[in-house]
């Protein structure tokens, strides 16, 4: 019981401890430092500018995204293109015995029937 | 020289008109930064912050409140976005060691000690700032602003941008768990 007393009579006087409390004061020449740090924010360069903006997680993350998309999209198209049914009605290529003999030897087939 | 005289004069750009108001306000500022991140270096860096910000974005003070109440409102949020921060860097540190790839020291600062606080009251304080440390956000910031700050709750209200009864609720939680962490505490070691 009077170790109960005790730890509350601790408490108490714990949580009072900032009762009396002055305001602490920072280093001196805090206007000088503040004028420097203006200063060297007005050099920022260009690229320093771009690249602590790119930087940034959200952004990053989100640039990421825009790329793996973009690349997935090509992917699919490239798909679609280089599929045989595409490319059959792309081309359009008459299925007679001198072409299909051409496209087996790259024999330039085509410039041959031009005049 | 009055706070609107020199508001108008500091959003011309004057220099004089920015001294006036560093050194009038830069004690304040201090004390609320080192209040919630109980550090010195830290808090002089978020003090030099908010006075830069001051400086840039003056011209979107619109005078709806007072010019202290502005600065309390920029001190609290660089002073959170600066533990946030800090909370960030410790955990990618953390996952890196993870991976064994231990060249950073994780330093744990020791208990803080606020230089205002009196003599013989500093070991009960610096227990005092570890639990407050430990509170919800907007306990932490009522707490700190009532009592190292010496705001009325009105004033932190004010600040906050809450009500008043907000402000009892948040402070009336605030101490009910720094009692019982400081329990706990004591009855651990006792």
């Amino acid at each position: 019981m009077k170790q109960k007393i005790d730890i509350k009579k601790r408490v108490e006087q714990t949580l009072n401890s900032l009762d009396g409390i002055q305001r602490a004061t920072p280093r001196p020449w805090l206007f000088s430092r503040i004028k420097r740090r203006l200063m060297q924010q007005d050099e920022k360069t260009l690229w320093e500018t771009t690249g602590s903006f790119l930087s940034k997680p959200l952004i990053a993350i989100a640039g990421l995204c825009v790329i793996l998309m973009l690349n997935g999209y090509l992917l699919f198209n490239q798909e679609k293109k280089s599929s045989p049914a595409t490319l059959i009605s792309q081309n359009e290529v008459p299925l007679d015995s001198e072409s299909l003999m051409a496209s087996s030897s790259s024999f330039d087939y085509e410039n041959l029937l031009q005049p | 020289m009055n706070e609107g005289t020199l508001i108008e004069q500091l959003k011309r750009g004057d220099e004089d008109a920015f001294k006036t108001i560093v050194d009038t306000w830069q004690n304040m500022v201090y004390n609320t930064a080192i209040g919630i991140v109980q550090n010195e270096e830290d808090a002089e860096d978020i003090t030099q912050e908010v006075f830069v910000q001051v400086y840039q974005s003056v011209s979107s003070f619109k005078g709806d409140s007072k010019f202290s109440t502005w600065l309390y409102r920029i001190a609290v949020t660089k002073s959170l976005d600066h533990k946030r921060r800090k909370k960030r860097k410790k955990r990618h540190a953390f996952v890196k060691s993870l991976f064994g790839e231990e060249r950073e020291v994780v330093y744990h600062p020791p208990d803080f000690n606020h230089p205002g606080v009196v003599l013989d009251k500093k070991e009960d304080a610096a227990m005092l700032f570890h639990f407050i440390n430990k509170l919800p956000e907007n306990q932490r910031i009522a707490f700190t602003l009532n009592k190292i700050e010496g705001l009325s709750y009105q004033e932190v209200s004010e600040v906050m941008k809450t009500t008043l009864s907000s402000v009892e609720s948040l402070m009336h939680r605030a101490k009910n768990n720094l009692r019982k962490n400081l329990e706990d505490h004591y009855k651990g070691i006792g």
